[in-house]
């Protein structure tokens, strides 16, 4: 595994100051490099919907509506513009942190997805604690031994895992859970203030059906990593001549190698681990920004679009950026930029 | 109206609906036109309690516009909430009958051109202020004047100016320039049948209160999180003695019909509106602890023809299509004979309802073959929205009419993909067609009428019944001029009709109600269930 080269201190690093420490001129340079990636998202997002058949106006008003009274709505609405003015008016608005109303019911952009951002957020997060949960030590197990029951359990439910869409395995752990067993709530949210218990009750099934998929994809990526450390390098060789056991050489030193692999992976991922929340949310009724941003779609509300999708890139944008100072925190040659 | 559902999510669901097999119940199957199962002898009705209701987010569960009669386009479709705050002037019951609700009566005049409203006396909104004949007119003005699919007056004649007036506190009426026999049947599902109170209004605001309207309702809101929730509790000082029976009802918006039914299975909710994937309905109706009720269908679905470009400017090639066309190997094939079939755009559960047109061309095979083969051959595009049953129809069609010879490709839209392919140079469509009261909604006129920008038929004979319906007062001469509309139709051959679809409506076994758990006409997709009345003996729900 090779370190970031853009980490290693430079001559003026021995000047005292944060502000020269490779990590801030890393972030530095990642949060500029991110602002034409931003724009990008931004502009590619608004030329997509507006090339979708309908609009908002239209939308709203249903198929009933004269061509008069989607004219009379698209003025209200300020839909009537030109697509380019409407996009610098918006782009304008976001560079002071307003990010428009939506077309729906005149609320704020920033209302729309603050009331939203925590469900998902919480979602996203446990999804991704279920499977990181499941994927070290079962990876670990399956490694210690390959071919032995372990691995060959891990392969077949992770076959299985990766070919099931997460939505229809969403639909059989409610029949499952929810309605044979009636251990776990079907749909709805509950707030975390109402009682951390049923709060996690109820997302517990959505995690495990945006987790579930994960756990299988990661943990053949990670298993397939140990065993390259433990066959083929020479600091496995040398520690083995140490006569470390095999579980440690195992946990302490090839694992620990390995989990830059499965570090960068769940950091790319992340989008599709938050883009797995649209049609989760629907399925399981919670109010989160997936949910809005179907909605958004179905509406043709492009500002509330563009909002979300904008928060989703930058949260991506930054989930990437944390990956990479946890190379910094894992390796100690990154760390010290002896590459 | 028309519901948007991702057709993929209900075809790849196939596994869990048998994996939900598994779990059946007593009950009976699919029988047709009714398949309720249970509540044909309910408890008697009790007050109190509490009731989750399920609301599909790709219709009645989306009102991302509010709650304001006037502002929300979506009101036909939310009709359960808007009818739970504002209550309705008039109100739809059993046996197809309009009675007045917070309007105590009404009056049509003689030439058909003034309708007269008499207010109930006494009502008040829930902020305590008047619901008098003043308020019902500013209702009124909002309301026509609004871009809504739930503004009535699109089918409508032209109205007198001024449209609206008041006499005393307690009566209103509204002035027409040619007669409309449909007037008091035209409120239901529509944005003039809610009236919001103008004292909260000029308070609140147009922005907040569509968040969080006040009506004369049975019930006032709680609280709004728009397109995902809504809870509602009693009216205690609604107009109507003992009602509402429930002390507090929540809507919550889901995410289609399968989601829906494993969340009434597992206890979490109390009902569901508007079920429409046929092996859900056949498999609710076998849950012993499940009340299925298959509603009364209104709109057949319909193939429309665009007459004025080839093919289909040729009779011949009509003809063609009605030969091909095996409606009965369809309903029994994909829908288990669940919907009825009709040969003109009236359905068992709306009015003038006649299955059968005489002289129409049904399924022959070897006459489709000899018009196709006259022809060179043809080639149609057949669209439809995107919705399960119409597209397994589509799939269906084109099927049965490749072997007449015609070759069909199929486009599937969403409701924008499918106004916009009206502007173009289409060639046939899917979709449903008539009401209720074929005069009024998306009637009879939507898909005939040489006005409608969603009809392929110029007709200027067929233009003159459609009105002669809407403004003769006589009810059983409108059914011979509807008659003679459908004979009509089906001798130039413009439409072959289908079968009459409705959705089912699901209740757990202890929660009961008009249009719930009877059957009532489906007037907007789904039937017009009365709040007031729905109670709750027991039932899993919260």
């Amino acid at each position: 595994m090779t370190a970031s080269p853009t980490l290693a201190p430079s001559r003026r690093d021995s000047t005292p100051g944060v502000l020269y420490s490779p990590a801030v001129r890393l972030i530095g340079r990642r949060l500029l490099a991110a602002i034409p990636v931003l724009w990008g998202v931004t502009l590619l997002t608004f030329i997509v919907v507006q090339a979708l058949p309908g609009s908002a106006a239209q939308q709203l008003l249903g198929p009933n509506a004269t061509p008069e009274q989607v004219q009379q709505l698209e003025a209200q609405l300020g839909t009537d513009r030109s697509m380019i003015v409407r996009y610098l008016d918006w782009l304008g608005g976001v560079l002071t942190g307003d990010l428009g109303s939506s077309l729906s019911d005149g609320r704020a952009v920033t209302e729309v997805i603050g009331s939203a951002l925590g469900v998902t957020a919480e979602l996203v997060l446990l999804a991704l604690v279920v499977s990181l949960a499941l994927t070290v030590p079962i990876a670990l197990l399956a490694a210690r031994r390959p071919g032995g029951v372990v691995d060959r359990i891990s392969m077949a439910v992770s076959m299985v895992g990766l070919s099931i869409a997460n939505y229809v395995l969403a639909l059989v752990l409610v029949w499952v859970f929810a309605v044979q067993l009636a251990v776990l709530p079907a749909i709805g949210f509950v707030p975390i203030g109402d009682g951390i218990l049923d709060n996690l009750r109820s997302l517990v099934l959505p995690a495990i059906a945006i987790g579930f998929p994960l756990f299988c994809f990661y943990t053949r990526l990670l298993r397939a990593d140990i065993l390259e450390q433990m066959q083929g390098q020479d600091y496995v060789t040398t520690a083995r001549a140490k006569g470390i056991g095999p579980w440690r050489v195992l946990t302490r030193h090839a694992f620990r190698n390995s989990l830059f692999g499965l570090l960068t992976i769940v950091g790319l991922n992340l989008g599709t681990l938050i883009g797995a929340t649209v049609i989760i949310e629907q399925i399981f009724a919670l109010p989160g920004v997936g949910r809005e941003l179907l909605q958004a779609i179905s509406n043709r509300n492009i500002p509330v679009i563009e909002g979300i999708v904008l928060v989703f890139a930058v949260v991506v944008v930054v989930a990437n950026l944390v990956t990479d100072l946890l190379y910094a925190v894992l390796d100690p040659r990154v760390r010290h930029g002896n590459t | 109206m028309h519901r948007f559902k991702p057709v993929t999510f209900g075809v790849l669901s196939a596994l869990v609906i048998a994996l939900s097999a598994c779990g059946g119940g007593g009950g009976n199957a699919a029988d047709g036109s009714s398949s309720n199962n249970g509540a044909d002898n309910p408890p008697a009705a009790k007050s109190g309690g509490e009731i989750t209701v399920l609301e599909d987010s790709g219709f009645a569960g989306a009102w991302p516009a509010g709650l304001d009669p006037a502002t929300n386009t979506n009101g036909a479709a939310n009709q359960p909430m808007m009818d739970t705050i504002y209550g309705q002037l008039f109100k739809l019951v059993e046996g197809g009958k309009i009675e007045g609700e917070l309007a105590e009566g009404s009056t049509l005049s003689s030439d058909g051109k003034t309708f007269t409203i008499k207010l109930r006396p006494g009502v008040k909104f829930t902020d305590g202020s008047p619901f008098d004949a003043e308020t019902v007119k500013w209702n009124f003005d909002r309301s026509l004047a609004s871009p809504c699919t739930c503004n009535p007056k699109s089918s409508w004649p032209k109205l007198e100016n001024p449209a609206v007036t008041t006499s005393g506190t307690d009566t209103v009426e509204i002035h027409f320039t040619a007669p409309f026999a449909a007037i008091s049947r035209s409120f239901i599902s529509a944005n003039l049948n809610w009236i919001a109170s103008k004292t909260s209004f000029d308070k609140m605001g147009e922005k907040a209160f569509k968040q969080k309207p006040v009506g004369a309702g049975p019930f006032t809101v709680v609280s709004n999180s728009p397109s995902n929730q809504l809870v509602v509790q009693k009216n205690p000082g609604y107009f109507r003695q003992g009602h509402p029976y429930l002390d507090k009802v929540t809507f919550k918006s889901i995410g289609g019909d399968q989601a829906a039914y494993q969340a009434l299975q597992a206890g979490q909710a109390d009902a569901y509106e508007g079920m429409s994937t046929p092996a859900l309905v056949d498999q609710a109706s076998k849950q012993s602890n499940l009340t299925t009720t298959q509603m009364l269908s209104t709109s057949p679905y319909v193939i429309q023809l665009n007459t004025s470009k080839p093919p289909f400017n040729d009779q011949k090639a009509r003809d063609a299509v009605y030969y091909a066309t095996d409606t009965e190997a369809i309903r029994k094939g994909l829908f288990n004979n669940r919907y009825p079939t009709s040969q003109t755009f009236t359905g068992p559960g709306g009015l003038f309802y006649k299955p059968t047109v005489p002289g129409y061309k049904t399924f022959d095979l070897a006459k489709a073959k000899q018009l196709v083969s006259e022809m060179g051959g043809m080639q149609v595009t057949l669209g439809t929205i995107n919705v399960l049953v119409a597209k397994q129809t589509t799939e269906a069609l084109q099927s049965q009419w490749a072997k007449a010879g015609i070759k069909t490709k199929i486009e599937s839209y969403d409701l924008a993909g499918l106004i916009k392919a009206f502007g173009g140079p289409w060639q046939s469509m899917l979709q449903t067609a008539g009401a209720w009261d074929p005069a009024i909604g998306v009637g009879v006129g939507f898909r005939f009428n040489s006005h409608s920008p969603f009809t392929g038929v110029k007709d200027p004979a067929l233009d003159k019944l459609l009105a002669e319906g809407s403004g003769t007062l006589d009810e059983a001469k409108r059914q011979t001029i509807y008659d003679e509309a459908g004979k009509l139709i089906s001798d130039k051959s413009y439409a072959p009709f289908m079968f009459a679809f409705a959705p089912a409506n699901l209740a757990v076994k202890g929660v009961y109600g008009p249009g719930l758990t009877t059957k009532l006409p489906a007037v907007a997709v789904n039937p017009p269930v009365s709040w007031p009345d729905v109670y709750k003996t027991s039932g899993t729900g919260q």
